[in-house]
C-alpha cells in the first residue's frame, strides 16, 4: 500500500502529519486530505442531479459559494464549481464513493463532467487578525467588501501563484493552490507572515 | 553643534533628544526630528559637495525633495551604501555616516575644481563636439568619460535590507498632506469614503504647519494653530488612513499608483535590523485627488549656486520648523511675496536680515507692509548682479534694474551677509498629474504651467492647481472636493480667513547683470552644472525644441529631474526665441517622482522568491539522490543524477545507455494533462488535432499533433480514450497552460455549440515512466494483478488498476522508443511509489534519467521536442509528419493554413538526421548549415535543432531543419564553425530502430 505524502515538505518535526505554522495573529495550517471534485455542466438536469446526490445547491451567483454539514460548493464560472468535504477525511474509500456516483449520473449520463481533483489542489487555512495584511502583500484583488462576507469566492493571484480563495470566516480564509506550487507558497506565506 | 545657530523655542524636533552622526568622517551632533541638512546647518556646514561638471562647491539649497545639490553618499558597507540621497529628505538617526560625492581627496580640497577654471572652453555639448574625432580614439576617450561619469558610488554586493510590496484598495487617494490634501481627506472619509492620505514628510500640514504670522488667520487663531486642531481630528476618523513618510512615485492609468514607505530609514542601525526597510505600496484607487503643492523657483543671476544661497521659504523652514539659522546676517532676493515671509519668521528669531532685494517697482500687500513696520530695509526695482565667497557666500553685489528692467544702472552696493535667500516665485508639482496622462495649461499671469484635462478620475486642489493664497487653498480646495465626490459639505464654508494677498507681480527669467552674459555664470541646473548660457548656445545652434535643448544640455537631467531647473530653462527658451511658454509646452514628466530604490521596486522577489518554483510530487526523491535540475517553465526538472564525480555528459551517456540496456525510469509528471469530457468530446478532438480521433477505441492512446491558425505546429502529445465521452490529453511540460487557456477560448468563442468540458489535471497525477527491455519486469512487480502480455496490453493502450488499495492508471506508450510504461497515480501517493518501482527494479539496475537523457533517447529515434526542433515556423510537413494529417476530416485548427502557397513551398526548411563525418564530433545546437564555404556571403541553409552523442550508436547525431531538406539526404554540409568547418552527412532523422522492435521487445 503506497504511503500517502503532503505536498508540502515537512518542515517543522512535530506530530501534526501535515504543516502548521504559528504567527503573530495567524496560524497557518496545511488541511489534507480533503476530498475536491471539479463539476462543470449547463444544464438544469446537471445542477438537480448534483443537489439530489450531494444535498446541495450549487451557487449560481458569481464568487459565492453554498454549503452543508460535509460539503462546500465554491461557484468558478457559471458552468463549473468546485466541491470539497469541509472535514478531513478517508479519501481512499469515500473519496471513491462520491467521485464514482457523480461520475455515473452525471458524466456518463451526458449533464456535464466530474473530475477528481483532490491532489491537484493544496487546501491552506489562515486565520488571525492579519489575514488580509498577508494576503495584500502578495495579490491585487480588493479584500475590502470580501473580508466581511462569508462564503465569498475569489480566484486570483498571491505572489504570483494562481490561487482560489475562499472566506470561511471572519478572519478565517481557505486558500486553494496547485500542488506543485504549494510548497514554494507556503515558504512566502510564511516569510511575508514573519514579518507582520 | 554651534549652539548660536539653534533657537531653543523650537516646538516641532525633540532638543533633548542629542543624536550623533558623522559627515565625511567627522562627528556632529543634531537633535531627534532634524534632517541631515538641517544638522549640518546648524553646525554652521553649507558645503556639502561639488558639482558635476565644474566641481563647484555646493550647499543645502532647499528643504525638499527638489534638492539639487545636497546630495550625498549615505554608510560604507559595501552591500548598504546609498548615493545621491538627498540630505534635506534623510532624517537624522544615531550612527549615521554621510559623506560629501563627487570630489577627490574631500570636498574642501577638490582636485577636479580645476574644471572650473577650464569652464569658458568647456560649454554645453562640449563631449559631444570633442570626443567625436578621430573616431579611433574612441576606444581611448571612452575609459575616462565614463570613470569621470555618474554621481556616488553603487554598493557592489547584494542588499541585504529587506522590501516588500503591498497592495491596497481605497475609495480616495489623496496626495499630499498639507492643507489643502487635509481638508480633502477630513472630507472624504467623513462622508463614509474610503481614504488614504498619504505624505513624503513623517508629520501633517505642510508648510503652514509652521505658518505663525499676523497676516495669515483662520478663525482668529495663527492658521497653524487652525490646521493643528484639524490634524488631531484625523485620528479619530474611522475611514481614514494616514501614511507619512510615503511617497508617490507613480502614477499609471486607471488610477493605478505606486508609492514608497519608508519604514526604518530614520531609524538607528540596531533598531532597524530584520525589519523592512521600505514598502512599496500598489494602490487602486476610486478617486485620486493630487495636493502636491508647490516648489519654490530660484532665480537665475551670476553665480548663483554659492553655498549659502537658499531657498527663501527653505531658509523659512529651517528657522520655523528645526530652529536652525541658516546665517546670522541673511539677505533676501525675491520677485514676489513669498520673501517677507521668510524675513519676518527670521527677524522674530532674532536673525539679522540685511535686506530685501525686491525686483518689483513697489508693492503694498499686507505681509510687505508688516515687513517695512518691521524696519526691514527694502531695495525696490533692484537685483543681486553677482554674489561672492568660494566655499560659502560672503557678499552681494546689488544695482538697480533700469526702466525696462533689461538691464542695469546705477551705482553697484556690497552688501555683506552669509546667507542669501531667493525666491523666484513659485511653480506647482504637476509632475503626478502629467504621469497620469494629463494635459497642462499655462497661466500667463502666474508663469506657471496648471493641470487641464484629465481622462482619469482625478482633480488637483491646492498650490499645485495654481492657488496660492491662504484663502484660495482653503476655498478653493474645499469647492472642488465636494464637487469631485459628488457631496454638500458645509465645514469650511463660513471661516473667516484672513490672508495676505500678492497685489503686484513681475518676472524676469534671466536677471540683468553689469557683465556679458558670458563673463557670467547664471546656474539654472545646479546639479548638472548648466547656465543660461548654454541654453542660449543650443538654442544658437539650432535646437529649438525643449527635448533637444534638455539633452544638448543636459538641463533637467540629474536625479532631481530639473524640479528646479525646467521652468526657469522653458522661461529663458521662451523669452529668447519669442514663442509663449504655454506653445513651447513642457519635458515630459516620467516617473519615479524621485528615485526609487532597486529594493523597493523588486520588493521580496528575490532569493529563493526570484521566481516561482513548481515541484513534482517526487521532487524530494531528486534532491536526495542528488540530481541536478534545469528549469522548465516554472518547473524544477531533475536534469541527470550525477554519481561521485561525474560531469552532464558521462551521467548523460551513463543514464542513457542503462535506460536502452535495462531499465530506465523518468519522472514524468510535468507534462500537462487535461481531462475531457462531453458528449462532443470526439468531435472537439477531431478540431483540435490533425489526425482523426472518432475511431479510438476506448483504452487506447494516439498520439495528436495541433497546430496553430497559421499551419504552425504547436503542441503535441498522448491522448487516451477513458471512456465514450471521456479523454486524458497530455500536452508538453512548458505549454500545457497555454494549450487549456487555447482549448477554453475555442470553446467559449468558436465552438460554442459543441458538448465539451475541460478540467486541468496535470498537478493531480503523479507520472512515472518506465522503460527499457526490463520494464515489464519491473512493472509486474509493483502491480501484479496487472496482465502485461502483449496481447492484452498492447503498445498505445492503458488499463486502470490498483496499487494496494490505490486506483493508478498505466500507459503503454514511449517517448524513447522504448518498450515502456507509465503509470499515473494520485500525486499525494507518487514519491511512495516511485520509490517502490525503484525498489523492485534495483535487481534490473533500473537507473533514474533525467531530461537530458530523455532527450537524447527521443533524438535517436527522431521524436521531436515543440520548442526545440519546432520554433512556431514548421509545419508538420516541414517535420515529415505528413501521415498525421488526416485527409478526411472537414476540418481542423490550421488545416487551410496548410494549402497556402507558401506553406505548400518545396524549399521550406524540413526536418532531417544529420551526421558528421567523424562520428565523435558533437555539433553544436543552433549552428548553421551551408552548402558551400567559399562563396560570399555564405547562404545559410539551415540550422542544427538537437544534438548529441549517442552512447547505444556510438556516434554523434543530430536533428536540423535545413531548406528542401527532405531532397537532400545523402548530400554533404558544412557546419563552419569559429575554429573549424564541419563536415556533415544529410541522412533521415530517425537514427535507431527503424523498425521499432524494441516497443515489444
Amino acid at each position: 500500500m503506497p504511503d500517502w505524502n503532503s505536498a508540502i515538505k515537512k518542515i517543522d518535526n512535530d506530530a501534526a502529519s501535515v504543516n502548521t505554522k504559528h504567527h503573530s495573529e495567524l496560524f497557518i495550517s496545511e488541511v489534507e486530505p480533503i476530498i475536491k471534485l471539479n463539476l462543470r455542466g449547463k444544464s438544469r438536469d446537471f445542477l438537480s442531479m448534483v443537489g439530489k446526490i450531494l444535498n446541495i445547491i450549487l451557487p449560481t451567483e458569481a464568487n459565492t459559494s453554498t454549503n452543508n454539514e460535509y460539503i462546500t460548493a465554491l461557484w468558478f464560472s457559471p458552468d463549473e464549481w468546485l466541491i470539497f468535504k469541509n472535514n478531513v477525511t478517508n479519501r481512499d474509500t469515500e473519496e471513491i464513493k462520491i467521485e464514482e456516483n457523480l461520475f455515473k449520473n452525471i458524466s456518463q449520463k451526458k449533464l456535464g463532467s466530474v473530475t477528481n481533483v483532490s491532489d491537484q489542489f493544496v487546501l491552506i487555512n489562515i486565520q488571525g487578525k492579519n489575514v488580509y495584511e498577508l494576503l495584500s502583500s502578495g495579490c491585487p484583488f480588493n479584500f475590502n467588501d470580501f473580508k466581511n462576507k462569508k462564503g465569498a469566492v475569489t480566484q486570483t493571484i498571491l505572489n504570483h501563484t494562481d490561487v482560489i480563495i475562499y472566506n470561511e470566516e471572519i478572519n478565517k480564509i481557505n486558500l486553494f493552490v496547485r500542488r506543485s506550487f504549494s510548497e514554494h507558497l507556503w515558504s512566502w506565506i510564511n516569510d511575508c507572515a514573519s514579518r507582520l | 553643534m554651534s549652539e548660536n545657530l539653534r533657537i531653543t523655542n523650537n516646538k516641532f524636533i525633540d532638543q533633548t533628544t542629542t543624536i550623533s552622526f558623522k559627515f565625511d568622517g567627522k562627528t556632529l551632533y543634531g537633535f531627534k526630528g532634524d534632517t541631515l541638512a538641517s544638522a549640518l546647518l546648524a553646525n554652521n556646514i553649507h558645503l556639502v559637495g561639488r558639482s558635476f561638471k565644474y566641481h563647484r562647491p555646493r550647499g543645502i539649497m532647499t528643504c525638499g525633495s527638489e534638492e539639487p545639490n545636497a546630495i550625498v553618499q549615505v554608510g560604507n558597507d559595501a552591500s548598504m551604501t546609498e548615493p545621491n540621497a538627498r540630505a534635506t529628505e534623510i532624517e537624522l538617526y544615531e550612527g549615521l555616516d554621510a559623506s560629501s560625492q563627487n570630489c577627490w581627496p574631500s570636498v574642501n580640497f577638490d582636485i577636479g575644481a580645476v574644471n572650473n577654471f577650464f569652464s569658458p572652453i568647456i560649454p554645453a555639448a562640449f563631449y559631444y563636439k570633442t570626443f567625436m574625432w578621430p573616431a579611433s580614439f574612441w576606444k581611448k576617450y571612452e575609459y575616462f568619460i565614463r570613470k569621470s561619469a555618474g554621481l556616488g558610488k553603487s554598493p557592489t554586493e547584494p542588499d541585504k535590507d529587506i522590501y516588500d510590496h503591498r497592495y491596497l484598495h481605497c475609495d480616495v487617494l489623496v496626495v499630499g498632506g498639507g492643507i489643502s490634501g487635509i481638508i480633502a481627506a477630513k472630507t472624504a472619509a467623513n462622508n463614509g469614503l474610503n481614504t488614504v492620505l498619504i505624505d513624503d514628510k513623517n508629520y501633517l500640514g505642510g508648510t503652514t504647519l509652521f505658518q505663525q504670522n499676523e497676516c495669515f488667520k483662520i478663525n482668529n487663531s495663527y492658521s497653524n494653530e487652525w490646521l493643528k486642531k484639524e490634524i488631531e481630528t484625523l485620528n479619530s476618523i474611522e475611514n481614514l488612513t494616514i501614511k507619512t513618510r510615503t511617497t508617490l512615485a507613480a502614477y499609471h492609468s486607471y488610477n493605478y499608483l505606486l508609492a514608497r514607505e519608508n519604514l526604518t530609514d530614520h531609524l538607528s542601525s540596531s533598531k532597524k535590523k530584520n525589519k523592512i526597510r521600505q514598502r512599496l505600496w500598489k494602490i487602486r484607487a476610486k478617486k485620486v485627488i493630487i495636493a502636491t503643492g508647490a516648489m519654490e523657483r530660484p532665480l537665475i543671476f551670476n553665480n548663483n549656486d554659492r553655498p549659502g544661497i537658499i531657498l527663501s521659504t527653505s531658509i523659512k523652514k529651517y528657522i520655523d520648523y528645526y530652529g536652525v539659522k541658516c546665517g546670522q546676517k541673511i539677505s533676501l532676493f525675491t520677485n514676489n511675496d513669498s520673501a517677507y515671509e521668510t524675513a519676518i519668521s527670521l527677524i522674530n528669531s532674532g536673525v539679522t536680515v540685511n535686506s530685501v532685494i525686491d525686483i518689483r517697482d513697489k508693492t503694498n500687500s499686507l505681509i510687505v507692509k508688516q515687513a517695512e513696520k518691521l524696519g526691514i530695509k527694502i531695495h525696490w526695482k533692484s537685483t543681486v548682479v553677482n554674489t561672492n565667497g568660494y566655499k560659502k557666500i560672503n557678499s552681494i553685489e546689488i544695482m538697480k534694474l533700469s526702466d525696462d528692467s533689461s538691464g542695469v544702472i546705477g551705482k553697484k552696493i556690497n552688501e555683506e551677509c552669509d546667507c542669501l535667500g531667493i525666491s523666484g516665485g513659485w511653480t506647482p508639482r504637476v509632475h503626478l498629474f502629467t504621469q497620469s496622462g494629463g494635459k497642462l495649461k499655462f497661466k500667463d499671469k502666474d508663469n506657471v504651467f496648471l493641470p487641464d484635462k484629465s481622462e482619469l478620475d482625478q482633480i488637483s486642489i491646492g498650490s499645485c492647481n495654481g492657488d496660492f493664497e491662504l484663502d484660495e487653498v482653503i476655498k478653493n480646495s474645499f469647492k472642488l472636493t465636494n464637487k469631485f465626490l459628488n457631496l454638500n459639505n458645509n465645514d469650511y464654508e463660513n471661516l473667516e480667513i484672513i490672508s495676505s494677498k500678492e497685489i503686484d507681480k513681475k518676472n524676469i527669467w534671466l536677471l540683468p547683470s553689469d557683465k556679458p552674459l558670458g563673463k557670467t555664470k547664471p546656474f539654472l541646473d545646479f546639479q548638472n552644472d548648466s547656465t543660461a548660457k548654454d541654453v542660449k548656445l543650443a538654442l544658437r545652434e539650432g535646437f529649438k525644441s525643449i527635448e533637444h535643448v534638455k539633452r544638448y544640455t543636459t538641463t533637467g537631467m540629474g536625479t532631481d529631474q530639473g524640479k528646479l531647473s525646467n521652468m526657469n530653462a522653458l522661461g529663458i527658451i521662451a523669452e529668447t526665441t519669442g514663442v509663449k511658454m504655454g506653445e513651447l509646452g513642457t519635458t515630459t514628466f516620467r516617473p519615479p517622482y524621485t528615485p526609487l530604490t532597486f529594493g523597493a521596486i523588486v520588493g521580496r522577489n528575490v532569493g529563493e522568491f526570484f521566481d516561482i518554483t513548481r515541484k513534482t510530487p517526487m521532487h524530494d526523491w531528486h534532491v536526495e539522490n542528488k540530481a541536478e535540475f534545469e528549469n522548465v517553465g516554472q518547473w524544477k526538472r531533475a536534469w541527470y543524477y550525477p554519481i561521485k564525480n561525474e560531469n552532464m555528459h558521462k551521467a548523460v551517456q551513463r543514464e542513457s545507455k542503462a535506460a536502452r540496456d535495462s531499465a530506465g525510469i523518468l519522472d514524468a509528471s510535468t507534462l500537462g494533462k487535461i481531462d475531457i469530457q462531453g458528449s462532443d468530446a470526439s468531435e472537439f478532438l477531431n478540431r483540435v488535432y490533425t489526425n482523426t480521433w472518432s475511431k479510438l477505441e476506448i483504452g487506447k492512446c494516439r498520439y495528436g499533433l495541433m497546430l496553430n491558425e497559421d499551419g504552425m505546429v504547436y503542441d503535441d502529445g498522448v491522448t487516451a480514450r477513458l471512456g465514450e465521452n471521456h479523454y486524458l490529453m497530455t500536452t508538453t511540460t512548458g505549454g500545457a497552460a497555454n494549450v487549456l487557456s487555447k482549448l477554453e477560448d475555442y470553446l467559449q468563442t468558436e465552438w460554442p455549440e459543441l458538448d465539451v468540458y475541460l478540467t486541468s489535471v496535470t498537478d493531480h497525477y503523479a507520472t512515472i515512466s518506465i522503460c527499457g527491455p526490463n520494464s515489464k519486469k519491473i512493472v509486474k512487480k509493483v502491480i501484479p494483478d496487472l496482465d502485461l502480455t502483449d496481447n492484452n496490453f498492447p503498445h498505445m493502450s492503458f488499463k486502470n488498476s490498483m496499487i494496494g488499495k490505490i486506483r493508478c492508471r498505466v500507459m503503454r506508450i514511449s517517448f524513447t522508443g522504448e518498450h515502456s510504461y507509465e503509470i499515473n497515480i494520485q500525486s499525494s501517493y507518487g514519491k511512495s511509489v516511485w520509490e517502490e518501482c525503484f525498489k523492485a527494479g534495483k535487481e534490473f539496475n533500473i537507473t533514474p534519467y533525467g531530461t537530458e537523457a530523455m532527450h537524447l533517447l527521443r533524438a535517436e529515434k527522431g521524436f521531436i521536442i515543440a520548442g526545440q526542433d519546432t520554433d512556431g515556423t514548421m509545419t508538420p510537413v516541414d517535420l515529415q509528419m505528413d501521415w498525421i494529417i488526416s485527409k478526411k476530416k472537414y476540418d481542423f485548427i490550421g488545416k487551410r493554413s496548410l494549402y497556402r502557397s507558401d506553406t505548400i513551398r518545396e524549399d521550406r526548411k524540413q526536418l532531417v538526421g544529420l551526421l558528421t563525418e567523424d562520428p565523435k564530433e558533437v555539433l553544436e545546437e543552433g549552428s548553421q548549415i551551408v552548402a558551400e564555404t567559399n562563396k560570399q556571403p555564405v547562404e545559410m541553409l539551415g540550422h542544427v535543432t538537437s544534438s548529441y552523442f549517442s552512447p547505444n550508436l556510438n556516434k554523434s547525431i543530430a536533428l536540423a531543419v535545413i531548406k528542401s531538406g527532405k531532397k537532400l539526404k545523402g548530400k554533404k554540409m558544412f557546419v563552419p564553425m569559429e575554429n573549424k568547418t564541419i563536415n556533415v552527412i544529410i541522412t533521415d532523422a530517425i537514427f535507431l530502430d527503424k523498425e521499432n522492435k524494441r516497443l515489444n521487445a
